[in-house]
């Protein structure tokens, strides 16, 4: 089965930077069957609150993996919302105009519920980006204010319907994240974050429907080999299989 | 063939996770190439006294021979002992589990060093439990930690005699009890990070390490692939997978 992933760290923290070791990742993934990846940057290297240079740093990393492996890798553009209205706009038109970056990842650095995000939407609508919010239930953890619980990012995507947006981690959201995210056409559900717990993902596609769950692993957070083997393993049909591995990412983002 | 050190029957209050019958979960198990599993029953770990769930649990695999029964028993409870008598008349096992952080009492416990004794005595293994879930994502009334690092290790530095399998450790907490102590075994439920076999095997051996998949409160294909795909020689792959289990529970 051919997939891709939606959800990837593969600079983490500096480490798997050097061309040696993105190619060593390149040709894991492969033999995985994986044909695609997107790279959702180096996110927490700079902090939550990274500056307009770390920003741009960071995604001129992305590319960097891109222009190396430019069949593999796709990249988002890591925006930190709290920067402004200009610096917001400035960086998504450079990485698109410049790299062909193909959504916006958007991490802890604010509340998808907070003012901040208008900006943020107002340029995924002018480039066509995919917007996705990292979420994860909020009962037993705190930070809410940089955290966004699957309410939130429910909320962001019932604000914004003519923005595509993917709600982060299924195993962080649970399942009450997935309620809070059912009846929404543009929102979609990734499927990584967490241990592989059981039942996750039948509930998403049954709730959800299959064509709204994206195959995601959180690398190197999480294990592909776990991350892929729970949605093979997974009661669901093959075809709805075939949708969360691979064809729901290549539509959503063009990828051929 | 694979053996699975790490499995369950029962509800869990908690998630809609599939309630197996022995035969079906044996069928579930074999799908992923998991011929003989070491089987607990979730009820005994909220349950006052255990013995109901365990004699459930020795009824459900009587007659499935691919799964052997591991009871829970709680040594903080005055009646262990009768209770492990009985388990040992009931069904043929080869180890005991214990779950100190669901049945409220500390490794420290004094408690501990008779049950232990004991197990030996009978020629049992201890099976810890650490954890059944990821923290986070407990409900949100149940303030259930994992069972803290540094208890384990002192656990273990207390019972140098005996060699203790440890269930459900997060893999940074195995990293750090790995160099001092040598008289623990860990399944590889809850570690996970990129490559995750290949990282172990720089701090434990593959001799110590056991293919366990928390079913089915974890996919158990997910947890199989992990091995089964991993980038690690054959030979390591097979002691994880099913040696090592044979061996310690002297299948
Ligand atoms: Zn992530």
């Amino acid at each position: 089965m051919r997939i891709i992933d939606v959800h990837t760290h593969p600079i983490f923290f500096r480490k798997g930077a050097t061309p040696k070791e993105v190619a060593a990742l390149v040709a894991q993934s492969r033999a995985l069957g994986i044909r695609h990846m997107v790279s959702l940057g180096d996110v927490l290297v700079h902090g939550t609150h990274p500056t307009a240079a770390q920003v741009t740093a960071m995604n001129d990393m992305n590319a960097k993996l891109q222009a190396w492996h430019p069949d593999f890798f796709s990249s988002f553009c890591f925006l930190n919302p709290v920067l402004g209205e200009r610096a917001v706009m400035k960086e998504v038109e450079r990485c698109v105009t410049r790299y062909g970056f193909k959504g916006i990842k958007l991490e802890i650095s604010n509340n998808a519920r907070d003012a901040c995000m208008k900006p943020v939407m107002a340029a995924a609508r002018r480039f066509g980006l995919v917007v996705l919010q990292h979420s994860w239930s909020m009962v037993n953890l705190k930070l809410r204010r940089f955290h966004s619980d699957p309410i939130d990012t429910a909320q962001l995507a019932r604000r914004h319907p003519d923005v595509k947006i993917i709600m982060a981690h299924l195993t962080g959201i649970g399942f009450r994240g997935v309620l809070e995210a059912k009846g929404c056409d543009n929102l979609f559900v990734d499927t990584s974050g967490g241990y592989p717990e059981e039942g996750l993902v039948e509930y998403a596609a049954e709730q959800l429907g299959a064509d709204h769950v994206l195959y995601g692993s959180d690398l190197p957070i999480r294990e592909n080999s776990v991350t892929i083997g729970r949605i093979l393993g997974a009661r669901i049909s093959a075809a709805d299989k075939r949708l969360m591995l691979h064809d729901n990412t290549a539509r959503l983002l063009n990828l051929n | 063939m694979l053996i699975d050190s790490n499995v369950n029957l029962g509800p869990w209050p908690f998630s809609p996770i599939p309630e197996y019958t022995g035969p079906q979960l044996a069928a579930h198990l074999a799908a992923t190439g998991i011929r003989r599993a070491l089987v607990s029953d979730l009820r005994a770990v909220f349950l006052p006294d255990p013995m109901p769930a365990n004699r459930r649990l020795f009824a459900a695999v009587k007659r499935t021979p691919a799964l052997l029964p591991v009871p829970i028993l709680n040594p903080a409870l005055r009646p262990w002992r009768e209770q492990l008598d009985e388990c040992i008349k009931a069904a043929p096992i080869r180890a005991v589990k214990i779950c100190p952080n669901y049945h409220n009492y500390s490794l420290g416990a004094a408690h501990l060093d008779e049950f232990v004794a004991a197990l030996s005595a009978a020629k049992l293994k201890l099976v810890l439990n650490v954890r059944l879930e990821d923290e986070r994502h407990k409900y949100f009334a149940l303030r259930i930690k994992g069972v803290a690092v540094a208890d384990i290790g002192a656990f273990l530095q207390r019972f140098r005699s005996q060699h203790i399998l440890l269930s459900g450790i997060y893999k940074p907490d195995l990293e750090k009890l790995a160099p001092s102590h040598a008289n623990f075994s860990a399944d590889i439920a809850f570690c996970e990070w990129i490559n995750t076999l290949e990282a172990l095997l720089e701090k434990i051996p593959a001799n110590r390490l056991f293919l366990g998949t928390c079913t089915p409160l974890l996919s158990t294909r997910g947890q199989v692939d992990k091995l089964v795909r991993a980038r690690i020689p054959a030979r390591a792959k097979k002691l994880i997978g099913s040696e090592n289990a044979r061996r310690f529970f002297g299948l």
